[in-house]
């Protein structure tokens, strides 16, 4: 066995595993294109209404369309997108800066949780949708009471995962630095914290979910701006085509904020060995 | 002096990992032979080749080079003789302990009456009679290795193979499943071929040494060993041999 | 133990106690003021008290409270059904084959991110408002759960239990069935729950938009008709609902998987 033939192996060895990957995204790329295309002709033949579902390269065309026309929900597709954003984004962060700390309190201070327990089990079952009325009742259709809404839903999983988070702290690294004399509060910062992060991001994860899909809702149900509400005026107005490109911006974008989640994740958690 | 037959060949063995950068050789020319009944042990440092080896004679890895020989014919991929018990247990845990014994059997076709009674009797015969409905999770060890034993031998094996069965085990039950294996090795006697990177447990139970290099894994020598069983670890000719061995090795122990 | 060890002790009894009482005491006076100031953003609680009470003297849409329960219930569990059958079906298969996940899978991630109720326009646009789209609707976003708690529980099943099965002669088909499923059973059954809660939230959603029965429904007529109690009488039977299934969930998790904990 020498070193030569070995080089030789390595390098075949390199090929073919270029080739499965192509193989692979080849696969993936196939299977969408099969979606599109039998989409496509269905609709080109006949068997489904294009009234009631466009064809792909329509959907297209409309999508190009919003870009940067107004018609027929009154705002072009960035500001919608942008409204959206606005209000699922101050929700967000807003239930994460209370929610997390919260969270890790309740899960490391008996006392804490004893006391903010009652109020947390009341929000907690309550499905997000069902703030909608009662929000919009107290504080009208503004941003202010969207964001209460998506601030209901995010805060929930931020909560629940950080206090299981912190909970599941390894207690010999807790005993270990009592017997270095550190005080409570400086475990709960340099033991407690750090080691609840996998636990606040996953949480975090789902929150995002959420907030993403509470807001579409809101939207729906109350809202003048916002890609829930470009949804809702296109179907009040049998324009198939917007609700689509809707749908599909709503994806997108959710698809692109889990992303810039997972890069974060990946910065905060870099000591994390994945198995 | 009776000519012993081999059961299998180990011809030139060598396992080289392939990377996106750079490459691992895990095994290196390995040569041996497994001749029938005899209680074979391979013993060599931890983390390097051994498991990889044992995968490529079982057939569940594909090696870089060389052959594999059993019954004197050339062999590639997975062999019904042969039986194995695993390091890292992979007992089912939804499974009882008899579910787990008979998974051999069912997956060949065995009707169920006819399987649980051969596992049974090799539940028996490991020591673990009247758990036969117990979950793995309630027993230690020492117990569940048993079950690893039992299940390996249902298939009917000419060959078991074992990877560092005892290493998790703590000293007092791994002297104890040192000793019982010996007992149903007598009883039921199969050629096992037995890993371990434990030389007291090497010499206590192999018929013959095969010594391992650190990695990349050679054979370094092999030692056949005349003291007769049972075997007492603190007697003269065993410190001694122990001693040769250790001298000779990259090991610790 | 000294004095003031037991001193502590009961001072600590005190806290545990008194302070989620002294939480909940705050809440009731809370809502008590504010809806005795307000009583048009918030029902007091007394009338909310009387606003249930009334749902069974004067139905709503010819239905009670209960009926509206089992309505919005009915709706989640049909759809439920339908949507383990495929979901755990079609996340075993993209879970054990690369190959499907490369095909279908990707069509998979594109539909993913779509919130279930980004959906309802379309299906109303298509199908009207009627029980089958809100059955499609609950399908949906019970589907999306499922399909992925299914298939990472099924990819991520140790290496070594799959040698096992090839070592012990199990062919494919062996081997997924008494080894990858089971042992993929306790994230096949998160997927479940996830799929349960997710599901109760969109049957919701889709009634809120247009449904004649259902506590979805009751809302929305409340909220549109100034009747705030009944949204909180809604509200209310919605979330005590949800909590039961919550908990009948984790305790059918125990009888499945038995060897967990």
């Amino acid at each position: 066995m020498d070193k030569q033939n070995l080089e030789v192996k390595m390098q075949s060895w390199q090929r073919n595993q270029k080739k499965e990957n192509i193989k692979y995204i080849l696969l993936s790329i196939a299977g969408i294109l099969s979606f599109l295309i039998i989409w496509q002709l269905a609709v080109m033949l006949g068997f489904i209404d294009e009234k009631m579902l466009p064809a792909p390269t329509k959907i297209l065309e409309t999508l190009i369309y919003k870009i940067n026309n107004k018609p027929p929900d009154g705002n072009v597709l960035g500001v919608n997108i942008l409204a959206s954003l606005q209000v699922a984004l101050s929700g967000f962060l807003t239930a994460i800066i209370i929610g997390v700390p919260l969270g890790l309190c309740m899960g490391w201070w008996i006392y804490a949780d004893r006391f903010i327990r009652p109020i947390f089990e009341l929000i907690r079952p309550i499905p997000p949708i069902a703030w909608i009325p009662l929000v919009v009742v107290w504080m009208g259709v503004g941003l202010q009471a969207k964001a209460l809404i998506i601030f209901f839903t995010a805060f929930v999983p931020c909560v629940i995962n950080s206090y299981t988070g912190i909970k599941l702290t390894n207690q010999t690294l807790i005993d270990v630095s009592k017997t270095f004399g550190a005080p409570n509060r400086e475990i709960f910062f340099k033991v407690g914290v750090p080691s609840s992060l996998p636990m606040v991001f996953a949480g975090i994860r789902v929150a995002l979910g959420n907030s993403w899909s509470t807001l579409v809702a809101a939207e729906m149900l109350a809202a003048s701006a916002g890609l829930g509400y470009m949804i809702q005026i296109g179907r009040t107005v049998a324009r198939p085509d917007i609700v689509i490109v809707g749908m599909v911006v709503i994806g997108a974008v959710g698809a692109i904020l889990s992303m810039v989640l997972t890069r974060a994740e990946k910065y905060f958690l870099r000591w994390k060995i994945n198995r | 002096m009776e000519q012993l037959k081999t059961r299998m060949k180990v011809d030139n063995i060598s396992k080289t990992f392939f990377g996106a950068k750079d490459y691992f050789t895990a095994v290196e020319s390995v040569d041996f032979d497994v001749y029938d009944g005899e209680f074979l042990v391979v013993l060599g440092p931890g983390r390097c080749g051994k498991t990889v080896l044992l995968n490529i004679m079982s057939g569940i890895e594909e090696q870089t080079e060389g052959k594999i020989f059993y019954n004197g014919e050339v062999w590639k991929g997975l062999n019904s003789e042969i039986g194995m018990v695993f390091q890292k247990l992979a007992l089912m845990p939804f499974k009882t302990v008899i579910q787990n014994v008979e998974l051999p059997l069912k997956f060949r076709g065995v009707s169920k009456t006819e399987r649980r009674e051969k596992a049974r009797y090799y539940i028996k015969l490991v020591g673990l009679e009247g758990f036969e409905d117990y979950y793995p999770k309630q027993l230690s060890g020492g117990m569940q290795q048993r079950v690893g034993i039992a299940r390996a031998y249902v298939s009917d094996p000419r060959l078991l193979i074992m990877d560092e069965p005892f290493g998790k085990l703590d000293a007092q039950t791994r002297y104890q499943m040192q000793e019982d294996l010996l007992k149903i090795w007598d009883k039921e006697k199969r050629t096992i071929i037995f890993v371990t990177n434990n030389i007291e447990e090497a010499c206590y139970l192999g018929d013959r040494i095969i010594l391992l290099s650190d990695c990349p894994a050679k054979v370094k020598e092999v030692y056949p060993i005349q003291i007769s069983r049972p075997r007492d670890m603190v007697s003269k000719e065993f410190l001694e041999l122990r001693t040769v061995i250790s001298d000779n090795t990259d090991l610790s122990i | 133990m000294n004095r003031s060890a037991t001193k502590s002790k009961g001072f600590h009894h005190f806290l545990y106690w008194g302070l989620p009482i002294l939480a909940i005491a705050l809440i009731i006076i809370g809502w008590i003021t504010f809806s005795g100031k307000h009583p048009e953003l918030m029902p007091e609680p007394q009338s909310v008290w009387d606003r249930f009470l009334l749902t069974f003297t004067k139905p709503i849409a010819k239905t009670t409270l209960l009926g509206h329960a089992w309505a919005s219930l009915r709706r989640v569990l049909l759809a439920l059904l339908i949507a383990w059958g495929f979901g755990i079906c079609f996340g075993i298969l993209i879970g054990w084959s690369k190959t499907a996940k490369a095909f279908f899978g990707s069509i998979f991630e594109i539909i993913r991110p779509i919130p279930p109720i980004a959906w309802i326009p379309i299906i109303i646009m298509w199908f009207g408002i009627g029980e089958f789209p809100k059955i499609l609707l609950v399908f949906i976003g019970t589907f999306v759960p499922l399909v992925i708690n299914t298939s990472v529980g099924i990819e991520m099943v140790d290496k070594i239990n799959l040698q096992v099965g090839r070592i012990f002669g199990g062919n494919d088909r062996q081997i997924l069935k008494e080894i990858v499923i089971p042992t993929a059973l306790p994230s096949i059954f998160a997927g479940v729950r996830t799929s349960v809660s997710s599901g109760w939230t969109t049957v919701l959603a889709a009634e809120m938009l247009g449904a004649k029965q259902g506590l979805g429904s009751l809302v929305t007529r409340g909220w549109q008709g100034s009747d705030l109690a009944l949204v909180l009488v809604s509200v209310i039977t919605i979330a005590i609902i949800g909590a039961l299934l919550s908990v009948i969930l984790e305790k059918l998790e125990k009888v499945v998987c038995p060897w967990n904990n």
